[in-house]
């Protein structure tokens, strides 16, 4: 596939060598990690076993909740005192134990050996102090940093040595981040979800520098992430975490290629790509049932598992290896009691079948249009003063039509001007020059962030209710369309009376949308709805939606940055960057056939999972 | 930065003229008749309608204002009804020992501040008992600390002075600690310092724990943010970490705090210059409020308020040269 | 222009209570300590044993004395009696201001909050002005111009004590106007008038209530020490701050008689305080 080659690149190539036995960077062992939290006590990690070999980088997947952050900074002494934790098991670095040292060797530890990369890096650098500066307390000299700052890609790093984090784009504050993870030529490089609070195309160039990095100076990299793909992109084998346990470990290629955990295969198939079919509706997982208790005596997967039988809900499983042939070198492990058979039985059980798409290209001229726009234009003044004025150009004429009925997707990157084009359409913010159509039955929309757009102190009841006031209904119609509106959309009835706040993050979405389609607009516009939520959720909200466009016949407008789910909820594309409309075109065309550059540049930045079906 | 001092500067300038203003406009409803002040009360009718025309008294607002402001600039405050005095030369002579006063308790307050919010890290039960009764006294009024202390320390115990300032200062500073080193007199140096202590301490308590507070909640605060975490990542040793990137990360609210407290403190000492029998402005504001002498209420509300507003901008300065992302 | 000062409260002193989550029936014990005093203060003059300002015993009886709990001032007036009615003039001025400090700073805060613009810009740069002014230095200087009263002092107090809630007030509005659920309930279809009312105001509730409840303490403190000036109510009338200055000559000789005053201020401003910060915790933890 022509999306993987970074990947590719990768992966075969002439690095020191990645056999675990011969040297460990880190090496964990029966790792039990509990916290205080809110005055209770709950095991974060629970028996978790790794090694991490010299050079060699181990991606450590999980979704929120999984105990992965909490085993980085387990590995770095760092746990936060405050949650006053509790460790059992071994963590070994470079010869130190890190969990029964003295604070001063840590020290030493993480001075020396150590490099590490979180998150945020707005807020994980000083704000206070400037670039070079901290660099240089690990560096220790001005040469130093400075060719640091050279390596790790920043242009200008004379200029840059003297800014303040604020001052730098979100990309190159990673990189300094990045720098200051080298700067004292560490053996090992913890990143912490370092790409998360980045663009897609700046993602994909902080990982390319990561694998850059291990290539230059031999370090070994645990890269942490939500996202099986990212990991996939330059990690040598990956560890999936479950609550707190490890479930499967192996190989990069071994893993995607046949993965032997029903959590894994889960992953894998609810992940959404631009190989996704697009006709069928979404693979989900499915929700939590169980309770903390009844996850910690057998499997913590088990209520979730399609495979789970009795003993899997009583018996927790070991990590144990899986008999696999083709590299014998690099270690397989699982835990769990199911046959590798079965496994595998179910990853092909929702193989994609190549079935003929839905006929996209509907002729506007039957429908008749929903949203036209002419020539718009948006300009916000950011900073006004007597002397000085600063405006953003966000909209720099933009033209677009959508026929009745059809779908659109909107991709582009944070400032591309595509969520201000939506609140256009939706009237909240006025054109500064060009018109606006949009059809008789109005425009609604729903957020990115479910839970802050309900009045957190009105009940589901109240603020359905208020889209009704304005048809002036008797009493007895407004609960019956009430009722109906909940059920269309999967609620009980009961939850009429609940609070947002007492809401989960799916059940919000859902009553954003009911809100949304209660009388149903002529126009849904979506803003990024999904991108708050957990990876199965978001498919069964992308599911729901498309259930509602086909019930209501609306037109949707659907924003995003990401381009598999573009792919999957419009008919057509449109991506946008700087204001303005570079491409647009029935959606496999412009995922198959790109003609813009930076429509290109997306694509291939989108981290992808390569399946070798050899 | 220099955009940001002059800017800053210049709003401190507006704000004087905004204060002058107020003071104007009170003087104006004030009961008292000025004209009475400067030609005495046993003046004819005639005489102070000729002092009213003389002195623009008929002349419409604005214009008086710009009378007044005029007056001001040449360093005129008008005439204590209860001295008989100059307004300015009656604060020429207070105005030393209040600020002596007044920086003695700021002093404290940032040290008693600074001690309140590092006592959290000790564990001893005594700090924590210490700070129990440091936030209940600074519940108090200062009146009350003020005369606690005077009969606590003065009158059972014996250790310090009840009042006064000990010594009259000889120049050239105004400040008697500062004249006696001077001087080479230890022993008055020891005196000033002795008559200072209670009432400074009554000023200092409750702006002391004011400030401490900010600075705990805002060190707590800092302690735990993401670029901490990285520092301790470098494997910084706690010094360089504290040093290099808490403290001057979390000093802003407790500065500004600080700058806050400065008016309580403007407003404090009238009472407890008063009860002390301090020779500074503010009891020479207390002695003037019963007899309604309403231009040296002004001429001290317009001087104090002039330092706080200084003050303050000098703390917006500060606060800019620790976090240069407000440097905008 | 000018540049204002916000720091996390105003001149606040106190918080005993820590952050624990089995604490909220004791902030809920701590809070009506509030209630306690109100009612106390209602009762002030039925509870106080004799007229405060009719000399009823021996001259300088001190504290405990029988039918003197707290004992007798120089002219033989009832000390007990004379604190009562004190703690009740004290608490509802001070509740007085408090409120109007919330009624014209909310309306000015949420009318800048909500309007944005140029309003918003008009009315927070008045506010500016008046926040970097040494607040409690001009309410003495117009309560002298005023003249002394306790009406005066209500008026002093008040012209400078609104424009912090109008700051924080206009602070919580704007973050809550900002907030997507307002552009969801405008694209429902709410009008400007509901959408303020029932999108946005009832948020800002909770925090002018604790801004509020923990205010009542420094206006306590404030109110006894322009008392303390001669600033309050003309003699005999029984006030705390004054009651303490006109018997300052008997500091060294009964010390509890201008003591007591400045006791009954304390316990006050103390349990305002404790009240203030418990209402915080319950209402924080409700959210």
């Amino acid at each position: 596939m022509k999306f993987a080659d970074v990947r590719s690149k990768r992966s075969t190539g002439d690095r020191p060598d990645t056999h675990p036995a011969e040297g460990l960077a880190a090496s964990i062992r029966g790792l039990t990690v509990s916290l205080e939290r809110d005055g209770a006590r709950s095991e974060v990690l629970r028996g978790v076993d790794l090694d991490v070999g010299r050079g060699e980088i181990v991606g450590l997947v999980g979704e929120s909740g999984s105990g992965k952050s909490v085993l980085a900074l387990s590995m770095m002494g760092l746990l936060p005192q405050a949650s006053r934790p509790r460790t059992h098991g071994s963590i070994e670095i470079a010869g130190v134990d890190v969990l029964n040292s003295a604070p001063s060797e840590l020290r030493d530890l993480r001075r020396h050996e150590l490099g590490v990369i979180f998150q945020d890096p707005m807020t994980s650098l000083n704000p206070t102090m400037r670039v070079g500066t901290q660099i240089s307390e690990v560096s220790h000299d001005r040469e130093t940093s400075l060719q640091l700052m050279t390596s790790v890609g920043i242009p200008d790093p004379e200029l840059r040595f003297r800014v303040f984090p604020h001052e730098l784009s979100g990309g190159l504050r990673q990189r300094v981040m990045t720098a200051i993870a080298v700067a004292g030529r560490p053996s090992l490089i913890i990143a912490d979800e370092p790409t998360t609070a980045l663009d897609v195309t700046v993602q994909a160039q902080v990982l390319e520098l990561l694998a850059d990095l291990r290539d230059t100076f031999g370090c070994s990299v645990v890269l942490i992430t939500h996202d099986l793909a990212v990991a996939a992109q330059i990690a040598d084998r990956i560890a999936v975490l479950y609550a707190g346990r490890v479930a499967e470990l192996g190989p990069v290629a071994e893993m995607l290629r046949r993965p032997t955990h029903p959590y894994t295969v889960g992953l894998l198939s609810s992940r959404l790509s631009l190989e996704t079919p697009r006709n069928l509706p979404l693979t989900t997982l499915k929700p939590e049932t169980a309770t903390p208790a009844e996850r910690m005596l057998g499997c913590a997967y088990h209520s979730r598992c399609p495979l789970a039988d009795e003993k899997c809900s009583r018996e927790q499983p070991p990590l144990a290896p899986v008999a696999l042939g083709a590299d014998a070198t690099l270690l397989h492990e699982r835990s769990c009691w199911r046959s590798v058979a079965q496994v595998q039985a179910l990853a092909h059980s929702r193989a994609p079948v190549d079935t003929v798409l839905r006929s996209e290209s509907r002729q506007l001229s039957e429908a008749g249009e929903s949203v036209r726009l002419d020539d718009v234009h948006v300009r916000f003044v950011l900073k006004s003063g007597a002397r000085h004025r600063e405006e953003v150009h966000a909209l720099r004429g933009v033209d677009l039509t959508v026929g009745a009925g059809e779908s659109l997707s909107i991709v582009g990157e944070s400032g591309s001007g595509k969520s201000t084009l939506l609140r256009v359409v939706a009237g909240l913010i006025p054109p500064t020059s060009g018109a606006v159509h949009v059809g008789n039955k109005g425009a609604q929309m729903v957020f990115q962030d479910a839970g802050s757009s309900l009045t957190p102190w009105l009940t589901v009841g109240e603020l359905l209710r208020e889209r009704l006031r304005p048809l002036r209904l008797g009493s007895a119609e407004v609960q019956r369309r009430l009722d109906l509106a909940l059920t269309t959309i999967g609620l009980p009835a009961g939850i009429a009376n609940a609070r947002p706040s007492e809401l989960s993050g799916g059940q919000k979405q859902r009553v954003a949308l009911a809100r949304a389609t209660v009388i149903p607009p002529s126009v849904l516009l979506c803003d990024e709805p999904t991108s708050a939520l957990d990876a199965s959720l978001a498919a069964s909200v992308l599911n729901l939606i498309r259930e509602l466009r086909s019930a209501f016949a609306m037109t949707v407008i659907f924003v995003t940055h990401d381009l598999s789910v573009a792919r999957l909820m419009g008919d057509q594309i449109a991506v946008m960057t700087q204001g303005q409309i570079v491409e647009m075109g029935p959606a496999t065309d412009v995922i198959e056939r790109p003609e813009h550059p930076y429509t290109r540049s997306l694509l291939a930045s989108v981290p992808t999972i390569e399946v070798t079906t050899s | 930065m220099l955009k940001f001092i002059v800017r800053r500067l210049g709003s401190s300038l507006v704000l004087i003229l905004v204060l002058s203003a107020i003071i104007f406009l009170l003087q104006e409803i004030t009961p008292g008749d000025p004209v009475r002040a400067y030609i005495g009360l046993n003046a004819s009718p005639e005489a102070v309608a000729a002092a009213r025309e003389s002195l623009g008294l008929n002349s419409p607002l604005p214009l008086r204002y710009l009378h007044f402001l005029g007056r001001l600039l040449h360093g005129d405050l008008g005439v204590s009804f209860r001295t008989h005095r100059s307004v300015v030369s009656d604060l020429g002579d207070f105005l030393p020992a209040t600020a002596e006063l007044v920086t003695v308790a700021f002093v404290f307050a940032l040290v008693l501040g600074i001690l309140f919010a590092v006592s959290g890290a000790l564990r001893w039960w005594g700090t924590s008992v210490l700070r129990g009764l440091l936030l209940v006294l600074a519940t108090g009024p200062s009146f009350l600390l003020a005369l606690g202390g005077i009969v606590l320390f003065y009158s059972r115990l014996g250790w310090l002075p009840g009042g006064d300032r000990g010594a009259n200062a000889s120049g050239p500073t105004g400040f008697l600690m500062i004249d006696s080193l001077l001087h080479g007199d230890v022993a008055q140096w020891a005196t000033a310092l002795q008559h200072l202590v209670l009432p400074a301490l009554a000023l200092a308590i409750a702006p002391a724990i004011a400030i401490g507070r900010i600075l705990r909640a805002s060190l707590e605060t800092t302690m735990n943010a993401d670029h901490v975490r990285t520092a301790r990542a470098k494997g910084l040793s706690e010094g360089a970490v504290l040093g290099g990137h808490v403290v001057r990360n979390s000093i802003g609210p407790a500065l500004s705090m600080a700058g806050l407290q400065l008016g309580f403190m403007f407003a404090g000492v009238v009472v407890v210059e008063q009860i002390f029998s301090w020779p500074g402005i503010g009891n020479y504001l207390a002695r003037s409020i019963p007899v309604s002498d309403f231009p040296a209420i002004a001429a001290v509300t317009l001087v104090l308020g002039t330092i706080y507003i200084i003050a303050n901008a000098l703390v917006d300065l500060l606060q800019a040269a620790a976090d240069p992302r407000l440097n905008l | 222009m000018t540049v204002a000062k916000i720091p996390a409260s105003r001149m606040r002193v106190l918080a005993f209570t820590s952050r624990t989550p089995s604490g909220s029936r004791a902030s809920m014990a701590v809070a009506s300590l509030l209630l306690l005093v109100t009612i106390v203060a209602v009762l002030g003059r039925v509870l106080s044993p004799y007229d405060p300002v009719q000399p009823v015993g021996m001259l300088n009886l001190p504290p405990g004395s029988p039918d003197h709990l707290l004992g007798t001032d120089s002219i033989g007036r009832d000390l007990l009696s004379r604190t009562l009615w004190g703690i009740q003039i004290s608490w509802f001025t001070s509740l007085v201001v408090v409120a109007s400090g919330l009624v014209i700073g909310g309306a000015i805060g949420v009318t800048a909050g909500v309007c944005g613009g140029w309003i918003d810009n008009l009315l927070m740069r008045f506010t500016d002005l008046f926040l970097a002014l040494p607040g409690a230095l001009v309410a003495i200087a117009i309560v002298a111009a005023l003249g002394p009263g306790l009406k005066n002092t209500l008026i002093g107090i008040m012209i400078v004590w609104w424009p912090y809630y109008a700051r924080i007030i206009r602070a919580e509005v704007k973050s809550l106007a900002s907030r997507p659920h307002v552009e969801a309930a405008r694209l429902a279809g709410v009008g400007r008038g509901r959408l303020v009312l029932r999108h946005i105001v009832p948020g800002a509730v909770p925090t002018a209530l604790v801004t509020a409840s923990l205010d009542i303490g420094n206006v306590i403190l404030l109110l006894a020490g322009l008392s303390f000036l001669g600033l309050g109510q003309s003699a005999p009338a029984p006030e705390l701050g004054a009651d303490t200055a006109r018997s300052l000559q008997l500091l060294l000789t009964q010390w509890w008689i201008p003591i007591t005053p400045g006791i009954a201020v304390l316990l006050m401003s103390l349990i305002a305080n404790l009240g203030g910060d418990a209402v915080r915790q319950l209402l924080n933890s409700k959210r």
